[in-house]
């Protein structure tokens, strides 16, 4: 049997091409999808981390945590807000695996929409989601999968997206009650202007150590929160 | 031709064959378990074969991906029976492909969708596999004459 060098140099020579055009391949795919524009109804992100993070912890409308937990910790925030993404993201998960999920703390999601008139329905919508004990899963998922502020990403589709992969049940409801309840984004936001507040992430701490709502603006980390909560205990 | 060092072409064959007959197998059962608006069963109770099958990456243009995952496996079981550049380099390529894909798809458990399920991890080891078979396959036979049928025994 006589191996014919040329045609064997040949076929090598096309199999490193090829595995030279598949690595790059992967990797253009990988980048591409690594960008995270987010704001994409047909790939909502961060499901499982979501479930995972607020699995077991009680929902009552926009209130996570056991609902006689002795401090509340409010948070008023925008959907499209980049901080509040970040916040969701780094530093309030450790307040929900610990003082909230040991029914120490109660944790309250207050609108407070600033950055455009696309979160007042971002916002209803959340709210809705709320009724149905989804609240904490759609903020979670829609800071997860936020796009640029204001390039017009929160359409109906990529908010009723977000409440599917919340696990909200009842679509049919939901988007009654999000039309509903844009009167109390606006009157979370009113509110939240009134109290002196002008941006977003702010937060309110209440407990049998504070004297009623202390406001605590923006806490850099999760050690101030943590801190807060352990005043007001 | 037995090459210096390395396994005979008809023992890389049968290899390939017995590795990509496994692989149809675990597609077919993603596959089928999807069709019925369900999903594949992790052991163990994880609930990340779930989570992934429910991922809007399980579908290509509507068509779950282990659909492909069988067409793929199918057409290297064809290779295997054939002893000719044409299966070797068509054999790579296919296994190039899905080893590739199998990359991106691991790459999408762990950072996007945010779990792990235990099927397409076999199934991206068995990619794996079939493409050290069909590498090795193809450096050490490239070029060398078609001399025997496909899986045929020799004495």
């Amino acid at each position: 049997m006589s191996a014919e060098p040329e045609r064997r140099q040949r076929l090598l020579q096309m199999a490193a091409g090829a595995a030279f055009l598949a690595l790059a391949m992967v990797l253009v795919l990988i980048i591409v999808n690594s960008s995270g524009s987010g704001g994409d109804p047909e790939h909502i992100e961060g499901k499982a981390g979501v479930d995972r993070l607020l699995a077991a912890i009680p929902q009552q409308g926009m209130v996570l945590g056991d609902p006689k937990a002795p401090v509340t910790l409010i948070e008023f925030g925008d959907l499209q807000c980049p901080v509040c993404a970040g916040y969701a993201r780094e530093i309030l998960p450790p307040i929900i695996e610990n003082p909230v999920k040991k029914g120490e703390v109660k944790l309250e999601f207050r609108n407070f929409t600033i950055i455009g008139e696309e979160s007042v329905p971002a916002g209803a919508a959340a709210l809705a989601a709320g009724e149905q004990g989804r609240g904490w899963h759609y903020i979670e998922l829609f800071y997860r999968n936020q796009a640029a502020e204001r390039s017009g990403y929160v359409t109906d589709e990529f908010m009723e997206a977000v409440a599917i992969a919340a696990g909200v049940e009842n679509l049919g409801k939901w988007n009654q009650d999000r039309r509903r309840r844009t009167d109390e984004v606006e009157k979370t936001t009113e509110a939240a202007k009134q109290l002196g507040f002008s941006g977003t992430p702010t937060f309110l701490v209440n407990g049998p150590g504070t004297k009623g709502l202390e406001p605590l603006g923006t806490p850099e980390s999760t050690g101030a929160l943590e801190e807060a909560i352990e005043a007001a205990r | 031709m037995k090459t210096k060092g390395l396994p005979s072409e008809w023992t890389l064959q049968r290899a390939i064959a017995f590795v990509a007959a496994l692989g149809i197998g675990v597609a077919t059962y993603i596959a089928i378990a999807d069709s019925g608006g369900g999903s594949p069963v992790c052991i163990a109770g994880s609930h990340g074969c779930a989570t992934v099958a429910k991922s809007s990456y399980s579908h290509l243009a509507g068509v779950n991906i282990a659909v492909f995952g069988i067409v793929g496996y199918a057409l290297l079981l064809a290779t295997a029976f054939f002893a000719n550049d044409a299966a070797r380099f068509g054999g790579f390529v296919l296994a190039l492909g899905g080893f590739g894909y199998s990359v991106f798809l691991t790459y999408l458990e762990i950072f996007k969708i945010e779990a792990i399920c235990q099927w397409c991890v076999a199934s991206a080891v068995l990619m794996t596999i079939l493409f050290a078979l069909n590498a090795t396959r193809l450096i050490g036979y490239a070029g060398t004459e078609e001399r025997a049928r496909p899986l045929e025994r020799r004495a």
